[in-house]
């Protein structure tokens, strides 16, 4: 919990001084917290539940839309429209966890896939309830305290707060007996049932956790772009890039996620120009050296070497 | 009677179209058959063989058909490749992790066909794009389809002999029966199951070959609407049942076509989504499936 | 004695096969209970209809005079129902103390409380020295303490041990079987699937003997061993 404590401290000194160090790069540190936050929220259930989702783009879609719609249709203020999305992404999550979670595996994983996909169909075509194809416009925004939403400095210290938020979260449960409950699933359901846990309250709750966390990075992102197009919210890829940020930086690990989601940015950053659309080329090889050399992740590989040494070092005392 | 002809010319397009998804679902389903491989790069196997028949008609002027030649041999090696160098490795791994590692092949593949041809859409016109050939009674077949029937007829043809009347075959149907029991009366399994691979790639670009007259390519997203069309027809049929992703396919392809012409065609792709979840949580079996061994 | 669990005419089948028939069973408190029969008797099967991982076509089971035939193995586990796995099955990516600490959060919400009853209960089954040791880093033997550790950590009432001394050295099954008497005499109610006659012997009050999902024979050790119903039960499928 120290560490722990330690490394929230850190983000928040490097988040806090950030702008003002790389003013020009204040786009790079939204996308960064987004990813570091939307990881970390696909982790409760990727990693510490164990259940891989390739479908969370569905929840950034639904934050984001919540925010727009409510904001251009029912002039509803962005911080009551998140909490909306919030109590939307959970319930469906809860439904959605229902109905797949007698799933096992992969079967799981392709079928938020599918889940995901009839959700973005639904988002472009049901004009009534989205805008359709053509997307929806954040015109105006209000303006709490003075505070301009539309101000990229605003919504980076937005983004910062999500990820402090998310971190922080996924921190408590760590040490906690529903971290310990959604270990125990993932590790081994028949086991968890002996040991008296629901594996399948459990997962659920983790399901609504996680999509509600990932809907209020969405809100966010929402009025970042200002303009929401359903293909690009509820995009495939997003779902991929926001799984894979978690594998690569280290499945059920607190600080994984995070550490994947600076990686994978930064790179994207310095291969750029190299690149170009073709950023996602990065992902593919780091997800394939991953599963190949380090299956647990990054961070995944380091805390097991750390878990060994500090047994081996207290054997010898 | 006047609906009856729009009705039979559209059957037949579905079959046909069917066809090929039918290739497409038999290469994925024969691969988790034997492999256990949930195989994530299969739609973006299919966007190499378009663009393998894009590339040799630009630059030679061939027949996508004629790419054939150069293009069966070489998905084949590059399947072998593949399993050899990547899956291989992770044999013994969970089953999610080939999903991973495929998911990230498929990411490789498509981003640097982007980087390579930019991503424009591409396709290739063939002069015979827009003759027919009636069927009588007003029912006409497009060349190009009928090509692509013709090909998938071949190439599952070709594959149910492979399987049925050769000694590789034979162990290719041992190996997805029982892996340890194969290798106990000495089926090398590990070459096996690169062989598997290679057929299961070599399928899916011809199947991209096949397509590329009727259709555009384009490096991203094709692949993904192929894998996910591809995982469709397998879990209709039944995951790991070569026949019943034949019929899956036929099936794909007939829904597909009926829906757009008679229902509304926005939630096209959507029909297959909704019935592969039903399958998947109400006959894990598939469709047309005998169960299939689980563990 | 107060009955603490009843099977009546409890039945499995799978398919065709009728892997337990019609199975009556009483355990009292503070009684250990011997459970044997030959490979594919249906042992592992009855464990599991009792511990609520197999579902019963037919029959009933009661704990503490309660129905709990249809109840999943997570409730009869906060009802006061500990199991072990005959092929131990700890959480592997986890530490020997976190793999205790998860059974023990059951009764003990509180990480505090948890890690206290955690730390005892490993004390108890003599794993203290190995705490913060991966559990897949454990031997055969460890590994079965842990898998009992983990059992008692929910603070049961009943305890369900499935082949717990298979495979274990001499010196490690001597160690179990105070360990399992032990258990007793602090109040436990033991059920125990075994194929070691040295544990049933020196351990139980009661033994049941299946044959083709039937029970062929009960009652005291000794006398059950001497049955020749028995005897031809397990030379028969030998």
């Amino acid at each position: 919990m120290n560490t722990n404590l330690f490394g929230l401290a850190l983000l928040l000194v490097i988040g806090l001084a950030y702008p003002f160090v790389l003013p020009g790069y204040l786009t790079v540190g939204i996308t960064m917290l987004l990813f570091i936050g939307w990881a970390t929220s696909w982790d409760i259930l990727g990693g510490w539940a164990g259940q891989v989702s390739l479908g969370h783009s569905f929840f950034v879609g639904l934050g984001a839309y919540f925010v727009a719609l409510g904001q251009s249709r029912y002039g509803l203020a962005p911080w009551w429209s998140i909490m909306l999305a919030i109590l939307a992404a959970a319930a469906l999550a809860y439904v959605w966890g229902r109905i797949t979670f007698g799933l096992r595996g992969p079967y799981f994983a392709l079928s938020t896939i599918a889940f995901a996909e009839i959700f973005r169909l639904i988002a472009i075509n049901e004009k009534w309830l989205t805008g359709g194809a053509t997307g929806v416009f954040i015109a105006s925004l209000p303006e709490p305290f003075g505070i301009d939403l539309f101000s990229r400095w605003t919504q980076y210290y937005l983004a910062l707060a999500f990820a402090l938020i998310t971190v922080g979260i996924v921190a408590l449960i760590s040490t906690r007996r529903f971290g310990y409950q959604l270990r125990a699933v993932r590790e081994d359901e028949n086991s968890a049932m002996a040991s008296g846990i629901d594996p399948t309250a459990v997962k659920l709750k983790a399901f609504m956790l996680s999509g509600a966390l990932t809907a209020v990075g969405g809100g966010i992102y929402g009025i970042f772009l200002s303009f929401l197009e359903p293909h690009v919210l509820f995009y495939l890829l997003l779902s991929v890039q926001i799984a894979l940020t978690a594998i690569i930086g280290g499945r059920g690990t607190v600080w994984g996620p995070a550490a994947g989601a600076v990686l994978l940015i930064l790179s994207g950053e310095v291969f750029r120009t190299t690149f170009a659309q073709a950023n996602l080329l990065i992902y593919g090889m780091l997800i394939l050296a991953i599963v190949l050399f380090l299956p647990r992740g990054i961070l995944g590989e380091v805390s097991r070497r750390l878990v060994r040494r500090r047994y081996a070092r207290s054997a010898k005392s | 009677m006047a609906d009856l002809i729009p009705f039979l010319q559209n059957i037949a397009n579905g079959l046909l179209i069917g066809g090929v998804y039918a290739l497409i679902g038999v290469g994925l389903t024969l691969i988790f058959g034997v492999m256990r491989t949930i195989n994530f790069a299969h739609g973006e196997f299919v966007v190499l063989g378009m663009y393998a028949a894009i590339v040799f008609n630009q630059a030679l002027g061939w027949d996508p058909y004629f790419s054939l030649v150069v293009a069966l041999p070489a998905g084949f090696l590059a399947g072998v490749l593949i399993q050899r160098v990547i899956l291989a490795t992770i044999v013994d791994a969970p089953e999610e992790s080939s999903l991973l590692a495929t998911l990230g092949l498929s990411l490789i593949i498509a981003n640097s066909l982007l980087l390579i041809f930019g991503g424009e859409p591409k396709s290739v016109l063939v002069p015979y794009a827009s003759s027919t050939i009636s069927l009588g009674g007003g029912v006409n077949l497009s060349i190009v389809l009928l090509l692509a029937g013709i090909a998938t007829v071949a190439a599952i043809g070709g594959l149910y002999l492979l399987l049925n009347r050769t000694e590789i075959g034979r162990a290719i149907r041992g190996t997805a029966e029982n892996r340890l029991g194969a290798e106990l009366v000495g089926i090398n399994t590990k070459r096996i199951h690169a062989v598997v691979f290679g057929i299961g790639m070599m399928l899916a670009v011809a199947a991209g070959v096949a397509l590329i007259p009727l259709l555009f390519a384009s490096p991203t997203t094709t692949g993904t609407v192929f894998t996910l069309k591809a995982f469709v027809v397998t879990v209709l049929g039944g995951l790991g049942n070569i026949g019943a992703a034949i019929g899956g396919g036929l099936l794909l392809g007939v829904v597909e076509v009926l829906g757009a012409s008679y229902l509304t065609s926005e939630y096209r792709d959507a029909y297959g989504l909704v019935a592969f979840i039903l399958v998947l949580l109400f006959r894990p079996e598939g469709l047309f499936g005998r169960s299939v061994q689980r563990v | 004695m107060p009955e603490v669990l009843r099977a009546e005419r409890l039945t499995v089948r799978f398919g065709g096969v009728t892997a337990v028939d019609h199975v009556d069973l009483k355990l009292a408190d503070r009684d250990i209970l011997g459970l044997i029969g030959p490979n594919g008797a249906g042992k592992t099967t009855l464990f599991n209809a009792l511990t609520g991982f197999v579902r019963p076509d037919e029959g009933a089971v009661f704990m503490f005079g309660r129905e709990v035939t249809h109840l999943a193995p997570f409730q009869r586990a906060r009802d006061g129902m500990g199991r072990t796995f005959q092929t131990d099955r700890p959480f592997e990516e986890l530490t020997v103390l976190e793999n205790v600490l998860i059974p023990a959060f059951l009764k003990h919400p509180s990480r505090r409380s948890a890690e206290r009853i955690a730390r005892e209960v490993l004390d108890e089954v003599g794993l203290s020295d190995r705490a913060d040791q991966p559990a897949m880093d454990l031997n055969l033997a460890r590994r079965r303490r842990l898998e009992l550790a983990r059992a008692l950590a929910i603070e049961p009432r009943i305890l369900f041990l499935d082949e717990i001394m298979a495979g274990l050295n001499p010196p490690a099954l001597r160690e179990m079987i105070s360990f399992v008497r032990k258990l007793r005499e602090k109040g436990l109610a033991i059920l125990m699937v075994e194929h070691i006659m040295e544990a049933i012997i020196e351990l139980c009050d009661h033994v049941i003997v299946l044959a083709n999902g039937e029970k062929i024979a009960e009652g005291a050790p000794q006398q059950v061993v001497a049955d020749s119903r028995v005897v031809e039960a397990y030379l028969g499928t030998d």
